[in-house]
This record gives structure tokens, sequence and C-alpha cells, in this order.
């Protein structure tokens, strides 16, 4: 630099001392005053000398300035290369997302954080911010770009937001972005640049927990929580009550927090619960336990509790966990219910008693109006008159017996709830049935089917289900139609330890459509037959279901009946 | 064919009837009858306390109860009948005789040893001809 001076100064002196020759020298040719022309020429060399040493000072010190200055420039241009450096480096290292707005010419740069994190590759980033402003979920859109236009426009302090940010794939990850504006001299932002956290994690976490502590916020059943520690036979201190717990004992929240659940106790409460709860706790146990307790206003309710003990990672005891519910209603439902149960219990067994001794008060008396007409038999009468009237009486009187007879029969069924069950051979069953009908048999030569190939023992009741065989039996026979054979079909099958029994006639049948209703009722007769007392099906009926099973009816007048009992054929 | 039969019953037709039909089925030889538990007991008192020794006692070979009896009812008598006090007459065959119906009446009577069998009203011929198998 010093030597561009120098070259400069001597090129200048050079030029202006040839130029002072040259002039001195036509001077000296065309003029003829030749002192005065020294004379002039000595001043041009002089001036000339002059200003070359002012030019030099001059531009000597222009140089100084200006290597300075060029020092500052190097200066600077460094620390700008360190600082876009530490800015690869940290872009580079990051899990965030970086991005580099330049909001005037709208050129918006993206790290490699949008590959990696957002699935996007290189050609499908854009590089505007439209770009950005499509990739956020259009619920977010808004909210965002009012809160990010103002932070530009230097509305506002801070800028940072969380959004959906949608992936390469189509799906959103929940972001937290947080930007810094750059200003230019007049303080207007000219650059914008931001981190993007991918916070979906934590974001659903939170939403988790949040569903999780509605469970408890919202819970009917009141929940507490206390302290670990277990002092003195108080029960821990209470840290926290939902709502629930306020609204079922009166105690507002601020309020019981820090007291023991003891307060709770009262002159009612039961005291060996109580115990119950202290031993459990003493040993850290769960339990459950249901007393009287006491609101605020001293109002006693019903409650069942629990106390569950919570440990930490290191297994030691953290918090007890409470559940607890108003029961009083329950407790009273429960009592009116056992109240009711031990009325109708008495009830049932007075009326028991009271059947039984009508029915011996009545057979008592019967039985010797029996007894006395057997004798009468083997007396011969003579008189005619008094014949006949015997005759009634003793028709009547066996009519009375039966009937009494029939009904005590119906008593003792419908006082056996539980009746002895025993394995029986289906085939035993109606081998028995048979030999008690053999005279109709005999007369009446039915076509009897028998199936019993897939079920062949029924645990049941023998007496029961032998006489249930007999009324169906003698129904069949007596009401079989005059104008056919009669024809009975008895099937057994077993479908998940449910055995089914059809019993089919081709008899005369049961108007269904008017008396469905009626078919297994007592003293229901529907045809008017003189040995028909409309007790058979009821008693059927009843036996059936005292074994707990089930039987129904299906008929067609003329075309004949079909019974289909069920048995469970387990214990 | 028995020698001396008792019949407990508060009911006289009862009583009547059992007479007519036990003689006509030649049952037994004698018909003894008590109109309730006591009386019968006391019957077996006396029979206890006027019997000679050396003579074979004789006393009833079978017994015809009735349940529901005033003063002394049929399972009192039991009671008192099984007791040590009336050991010399264990050999005496019960039958009970009556109009209930309760089936715990039946299942109560398995207990007393004695009571070979529970029968309902009314007594009848085919009704004793099955006791003669079964005595």
């Amino acid at each position: 630099m010093k030597n561009k001076t120098n070259q400069i100064i001597i090129i200048y002196i050079l030029i202006s001392l040839f130029l002072a020759i040259v002039c001195h020298k036509l001077l000296q040719k065309f003029t003829y005053n030749t002192s005065y022309q020294n004379y002039n020429f000595v001043k041009d060399l002089l001036f000339i000398i002059f200003t070359g040493i002012a030019y030099k000072l001059i531009l000597s010190k222009n140089d100084n300035q200006n290597a300075s200055i060029v020092e500052k420039l190097k200066k600077t241009n460094e620390e700008i290369k360190e600082s876009n450096e530490k800015y690869d480096i940290v872009a580079k290292a990051t899990s965030d997302t970086i991005w580099d707005w330049k909001i005037q010419e709208d050129n918006f740069n993206w790290n490699k954080g949008i590959e990696v994190i957002f699935g996007y590759t290189q050609e499908e980033v854009g590089s505007s911010s439209t770009w950005w402003f499509e990739k956020i979920h259009p619920e977010d859109s808004i909210k965002m770009s009012i809160k990010l236009y103002s932070f530009i426009e230097q509305k506002t302090e801070n800028w940072q937001d969380q959004y959906r940010f949608k992936c390469a794939n189509g799906s959103y990850k929940y972001v937290l972005d947080k930007g810094f504006l750059l200003k230019d001299e007049e303080g207007k932002a000219i650059r914008m640049i931001g981190a993007i956290q991918d916070i979906t994690k934590q974001k659903e976490e939170e939403q988790r927990l949040k569903l999780l502590e509605t469970v408890i916020t919202q819970s009917k059943d009141s929940i507490i929580i206390t302290e670990p520690d277990f002092k003195n036979s108080e029960i821990p201190k209470i840290i926290y009550v939902n709502p629930a717990f306020s609204v079922m004992s009166g105690y507002p929240i601020d309020e019981i927090i820090g007291k023991t659940p003891n307060i709770f106790k009262g002159p009612n409460s039961d005291k060996e619960e109580y115990r119950k709860l202290i031993d459990a706790l003493k040993k850290k146990q769960e339990c459950l336990i249901e007393t009287i307790s006491y609101k605020k206003n001293k109002e006693e309710y019903w409650v069942r509790f629990s106390m569950i003990p919570i440990y930490d990672t290191e297994n030691e005891l953290s918090h007890w966990i409470s559940i607890q519910r108003d029961v009083s209603e329950e407790k009273k439902q429960e009592k009116e219910k056992e109240q009711l149960i031990r009325e109708l219990t008495q009830n049932n067994k007075d009326l028991k008693q009271f059947s039984y001794i009508t029915s011996h008060n009545l057979r008592a008396p019967l039985s010797n109006l029996t007894g006395l007409l057997n004798l009468i038999e083997d007396i011969p009468i003579e008189n005619q008159e008094l014949k006949e009237i015997i005759n009634g009486f003793s028709k009547s009187t066996h009519l009375l017996n039966d009937t009494v007879n029939d009904l005590v029969k119906v008593i003792i069924i419908k006082d056996n709830p539980s009746i002895q069950k025993e394995a029986v051979l289906l085939k035993e069953i109606f081998e028995n049935v048979f030999n008690q009908l053999s005279f109709q048999i005999e007369l009446y030569k039915p076509i009897i089917k028998l199936n019993f190939e897939k079920v062949s023992v029924l645990n049941t009741n023998k007496a029961y289900i032998e006489s249930i065989m007999l009324n169906l039996l003698t129904n069949a026979i007596k009401y079989k139609s005059e104008n056919r054979q009669l024809k009975i079909t008895i099937n057994a099958s077993e479908v998940d330890d449910i055995v089914y029994l059809t019993f089919q006639d081709n008899g005369i049948g049961i108007d269904l459509e008017r008396n469905r209703d009626k078919v297994f009722g007592l003293y229901q007769r529907f045809h008017n037959y003189p040995d028909s007392k409309g007790l058979g099906l009821y008693l059927v009926k009843s036996q059936v279901e005292t074994m707990g099973g089930t039987i129904s009816i299906e008929s067609e007048v003329n075309k004949g009946t079909s019974f289909t009992l069920t048995f469970k054929n387990k214990q | 064919m028995l020698d001396q039969i008792l019949c407990i019953d508060d009911d006289p037709i009862t009583l009547m009837l059992c007479e007519k039909v036990i003689i006509k089925a030649s049952f037994s030889n004698e018909i003894i009858t008590a109109e309730n538990g006591e009386e019968a007991l006391h019957y077996f008192n006396t029979l206890k306390y006027t019997n000679t020794e050396n003579q074979l006692k004789r006393h009833p070979q079978l017994i015809f109860l009735d349940l529901n009896m005033p003063i002394m009812g049929g399972w009192e008598f039991l009671d008192h009948f099984k007791s040590e006090a009336f050991s010399e007459f264990k050999d005496i065959k019960i039958i009970i005789l009556s109009s209930t119906v309760d089936p715990e009446d039946r299942e109560k009577s398995k207990a007393y040893p004695m009571v070979i069998d529970f029968l309902s009203k009314p007594i009848t011929l085919t009704m004793l001809e099955y006791l003669k198998n079964k005595i």
C-alpha cells in the first residue's frame, strides 16, 4: 500500500518535472528574458516538490485509515464464519427441527429435522412459509397464525406455541415451536428462526393422565388419598379428597386436607369394623369395612370403604387410597328385605301348618266315613231305597276323599322345594309306569314308540318322574281318538346338560287358542269326561317345576298333543 | 291271630271302626282302647304293678296309635313309652294310624324303633291282611 502511495507521488513529481522542463525549454526558445525564465523554472520546481510532499502526507494518512477498516472487516468476517459453524453444529446436534425464515423474501429453510422427525424428503420440503402453514392442523392454524403475526409485528414479547404438525405419512405430531426475531437497524423484523420440538409423547401422556384423572374427579364414589404414616392408632392424614367425597361427607375439600379420617367416627360407628381397619393399617394390608359414619353436620350414614396400600418403586409404602361409598340406601333396603323375608317365611310356615291341620281335620272324619262305608258293604240291605241312599252316600264320600287326597298331594309337592334326586334309568321308569297301566294297555293296545338311545340316565326324583309319566300316559289313553289307533311317541335327547323329553300322542287334543293359559291350572277341565278332575296336568307341572324343570304343550284339536319337558341333568 | 291289641285314639268312631274291622278280620282276640296317651300309660302302669311275679304278664302285642289327641298326643306317649320305666314292654310293636298328611311326621316316626309302620286312616281289612304278613 505504502509503495503504491510513493509510486503515485513519484509519478506525479516526474510528470510535473517533465512538464516544467518542457515549458522552460519552450520559453527559452521563444522568449528572450532569460533571467525571468530561470526564476520561473525554479519556482515551478519548488511548487512541484511542495505539492509532492503535501500529497505524500495526505495519502499516507488515508492509507492508515483504510488499513484499520480492512482489519475490522476481516475480524467481523471471521466472527460470522465462526457463528455460522456453531449454528450448523447445533442444528445438526439438536433433536429439534430448526427453521429459518427470511420474512421479506419469504424464504424458508429447514434443517435435517424435517426429514428425520417428520419424514419428508428434501424434494418435498417447500421453500416458503406457505408450506409450513399448510402442514399445521386446520384446527390449530388460525390460533397459531394470530399469535405468530402478533409476534412478528412485535406486539408480543415472546413466541412459543403448541400445535399439530402434519407428517409425511399424513399423521399429526404434537409440537412445541419456539421462535426468535432478527431485526434490521430500523427495528423491523426481517428474519425469524424457530425450533420445533416433538412433544407427541408428552401430549399423549398428558391426555392419558387427564383421562385417568377424570375417573377420580368424576367418580360418584368418594376417593381419599392419605399419607402412609400410621401413628397412635390414628388413620393416616388425608392429602386428597375428590369432589364426590365432599358431597358425601359435607366437608369442603380445604377443610378436610391434613385431618385424619378418625373424625368420621361417632358413637354409633361399628367399633369391631374400626378395629379391623386399624389392624389392616398396622399390617399394611388392604381391607374393606362397613360402618356408620358421620357427616360434617353429624348426620349418620352407612359407608362401605376400602383402604388400599400404595407402594412406590422402592417398594416403600407411599400412600393409602380409600374408596368409599354411601350405602345407607342399600342398608335400608337390605333391612327391609330381611324383614320381608322373615315375615314371608313365617307366613309360609303358618300357611303350611294351617293346610296340614285343615287337611288332617278334614281327613279324620272322612276316613271314619270311608271305614264305616267299607263295613256297610258287607251287610246285606233289603230295603231298596236305603240301598240307593247308601250308594249315593258312598259315592259322594269317595269323591270327597279323592279330592282331599289330591289336594294333600299338591300341598306335599309344593312343600318340597329341595327333593332328593338320583340317577334313574329312563327305561326303568317306563317299565314301572307300563306295569301300572298294564290293564289299559292290554285293553286299547296303543302303539308306543320309545326313543331313549341318546339319553339313558336321568338325574331326577324317581317317584315324581314316575308320577309325571303315569299322568301323561293316562291322559293319552283317556283322551285318545275313537277314530284311530292310539299312537304314543316318547323321545329323549340331551343338549348342554339339558334333557329334553317329548311326549306325543295322536289323541283328541286341546283347543289351545282358547285354553292355553289354563292347561296347567288347578281344576281345569277341557273335556266332559266322568273321571276327569282337572288335576293331572296341574300335578305334572308342579312336580316338573319342583325338580327344576319346565313343561310346555303343543296341541291341535283332533290331531294330537305333544308335551316337551326339560330337566337339568346335573346336580 | 294276636291275643291282645291296644287302640289309642280320641275319636270314638275310629275306635268303634277299629274294633269292628279287627273282629271281622280275626286279627286279635281282645281289643283294649284308650282315649289318649295318658290313659294308655296309665293302663301300662296298672299292668306293671298288678301282675303277679311268677305269671307271664299278659299285655297287648300291638298298639294302633293316633297322633293328634287331647291331654297327651301320640309323640308324647312314644317318648314316655320308650323310657326305662316301660322297658318290660319294649317288645310291643306300634303302628301309627293317623290322618296326618305332613311328611315330617312320617320322618319323625323313624326315630322310634318300636314304630314298625306309619299308616293312613281308615283301618281296612286289606291293611290288616298286610300287617298279618308283616308281624
